[in-house]
């Protein structure tokens, strides 16, 4: 038998009620094969809440915390505060959000967390938009994308404002470790999973996680949908571990975002010029990121401010 | 006192989430309405996600309807995806009398059924993609199939649900109305004295008793998620290079591997999502109807 490249545990149980080509699905699957068995993960009003927890079934073979949508990262907090007043040894406490409840609904105990530098990993996962409720739009659905409450037609042309910044939010923080991470790089993903786990204190995934019915595409695109936005930079993959920004994919020349955009229904409506737009977003943001790699590279290369 | 046997006629929709079963139900309420009857639609509330069956009710009568309830014992019985034959018991309940009416190319004489129900078939997946509803994977059935539902039980007159078809349908309106029309003019019926073959026996879910208090703690694998599949994939072992890419990228976990680490599909619970097929480097998983895959 050929030599597995991710560990062989499955936390994530078949049966689950999460539509077929499931981004978020394999997300959990990937990020509890990345942890051990003494996790709580804390699930608010998500998609995640219907997939996992028909009840009397659960889909999670660990510890499962059922939370209101605005109380993630409250949460967190009291289940670690919870596991440290019990003395329980080598609990892993884990919020498990998405965009709608991170970045939105639950932004402020989001930064609670953060600030008060929980002991907890926090991982977003990422489908732009309300997709549990049928596809509104969301702080992180991108500029330009068709959701139910962003229609295309007549004058209006989608989201008309860009995505929210959630890395910039949570690194504004100081995290000890954050990272973005996408199923269609399981390896990378489950590393990095495995490193915050040694880590105490505040820690924080972005996870790009496609959503075939929101986003208008077929089930069996959605690694390949996952390959593209990484290689093109629409969403490119890194670490910041205490301050210090890693990038962990570099495929030389980026990819154009043309073939992305063009690969599903949401912005079926982009033209040549909204395409040259994002391109040059993307390509600036690019820019950015391989600026603060090099910037942050080793102590002695962070400039001193003179006086 | 039954007072709903002589007027009331109950209708059924099953579909898949996506297909349009619930906005049928909807559009056949409000056409009976505009035809001056008393009606009323709601969909079963559980899980509508991309591909998982649905059901939705609908209920028309002369007089006023004060039943609330779901539909246990059906007039009529829609079924919009023909693989739902396989693994739903669509007819349970139907009334001795009533009308089972399939999306279906297939001979309506071959449709399972209890004795003394009547059957009919309209090919609504082929009238959808000719007026280019949906797609040619996932075509937008319902309105092909409400016209041959008119045809058929006469609960609802054409002119009314062409006028449904304009008011509630956000787009598409000239396509629509014709599938109506072809839907109604399609419609085949099964001899009253041709044999029926045996419709498919409810499994009892077969979940371990239930844990006391509010925690959940059945895990999921008791719950068979395979009703959800159009498409089954097939594995040509003699092509695999065991590279575990199916196994790894499988939303499902789904796959796992026989004494000689070749992939093995876990047909209780694929969904039939195809990223196994797409990713697969030498591409030696197929992925073929439900109907045509060896069982």
């Amino acid at each position: 038998m050929a030599k597995l490249t991710l560990p062989d545990s499955e936390r994530m149980y078949s049966g689950h009620a999460a539509c077929p080509g499931c981004g978020p699905a394999l997300a959990m699957r990937l990020l509890l094969k990345g942890l051990g068995p003494k996790t709580i993960v804390s699930i608010p009003a998500c998609c995640w809440t219907v997939i996992a927890t028909p009840y009397p079934t659960t889909a999670l073979g660990v510890a499962t915390f059922d939370n209101p949508i605005e109380a993630t990262g409250a949460s967190i907090s009291g289940l670690r505060a919870a596991a440290d007043a019990l003395g329980l040894e080598g609990v892993q406490v884990v919020g498990f959000a998405g965009d709608g409840g991170t970045a939105d609904i639950g932004l402020q105990s989001l930064s609670g967390m953060l600030e008060r530098r929980t002991d907890a990993i926090y991982v977003m996962y990422d489908n732009e938009g309300y997709m549990n409720t049928g596809i509104q739009r969301s702080g992180a659905t991108p500029r330009g994308a068709w959701t139910t409450t962003t229609p295309v037609g007549g004058s209006a042309r989608g989201k008309p404002e860009a995505k929210k910044d959630i890395m910039g939010i949570v690194l504004a923080h100081r995290p000890v470790y954050a990272a973005t991470v996408n199923p269609a790089f399981p390896e990378d993903f489950v590393r990095k999973v495995e490193r915050a786990a040694e880590r105490k204190g505040p820690r924080f995934f972005h996870v790009f996680a496609p959503c075939p019915p929101g986003w208008k595409f077929d089930s069996d695109q959605t690694i390949e949908l996952g390959r593209l936005a990484t290689d093109s930079g629409i969403f490119p993959l890194y670490e910041v571990d205490e301050g210090r920004y890693r990038v962990t994919r570099k495929g030389g020349a980026l990819k154009p975002v043309a073939e992305y955009v063009r690969a599903q229904g949401r912005f079926r409506h982009f033209t040549e010029s909204d395409i040259a737009a994002l391109q040059a977003e993307v390509g600036a943001r690019w820019e950015a990121l391989l600026r603060a790699e090099r910037e942050t590279a080793a102590p002695e290369a962070v400039p001193v401010a003179a006086h | 006192m039954d007072r709903t046997e002589r007027t009331m006629i109950e209708i059924r929709f099953h579909g898949r989430g996506g297909q349009g079963a619930v906005v049928a139900s909807e559009l056949l309420a409000q056409a009976a309405f505009l035809d001056g009857k008393e009606s009323q639609s709601f969909p079963f509330f559980g899980v509508e996600r991309r591909g998982a069956p649905v059901t939705a009710f609908a209920r028309i009568d002369d007089r006023p309807i004060r039943l609330r309830t779901s539909i246990d014992a059906p007039g009529v019985v829609v079924v919009l995806d023909p693989g739902l034959l396989r693994t739903t018991p669509v007819t349970e309940g139907i009334r001795s009398g009533g009308l089972l009416l399939v999306n279906t190319a297939a001979d309506p004489a071959s449709l399972p059924a209890p004795a003394g129900v009547r059957r009919a078939a309209v090919d609504a997946t082929r009238i959808a993609v000719a007026h280019g509803l949906g797609s040619v994977t996932t075509p937008i059935v319902n309105t092909a199939v409400l016209g041959a539902l008119a045809a058929a039980t006469g609960v609802v007159g054409r002119t009314a649900l062409e006028a449904a078809v304009d008011r509630f349908v956000p787009a598409f309106h000239a396509e629509n109305r014709a599938a109506v029309d072809d839907g109604f003019a399609a419609v085949r019926f099964a001899p009253a004295d041709a044999p029926a073959p045996a419709p498919v026996v409810p499994v009892p879910a077969a979940l371990p008793p239930w844990p006391e208090g509010p925690v959940a703690s059945i895990p999921s694998r008791a719950l068979r998620t395979a009703a959800w599949r159009t498409l089954t994939p097939v594995v040509h072992t003699e092509r695999c290079t065991r590279c575990n890419f199916c196994w790894k990228f499988c939303p499902d976990d789904a796959i796992g591997f026989d004494a000689e680490g070749y992939p093995v599909i876990r047909l209780d619970y694929c969904k039939g999502c195809g990223i196994c097929a797409t990713e697969c480097p030498p591409k030696t998983i197929e992925m073929v109807a439900v109907a045509e895959a060896p069982a």
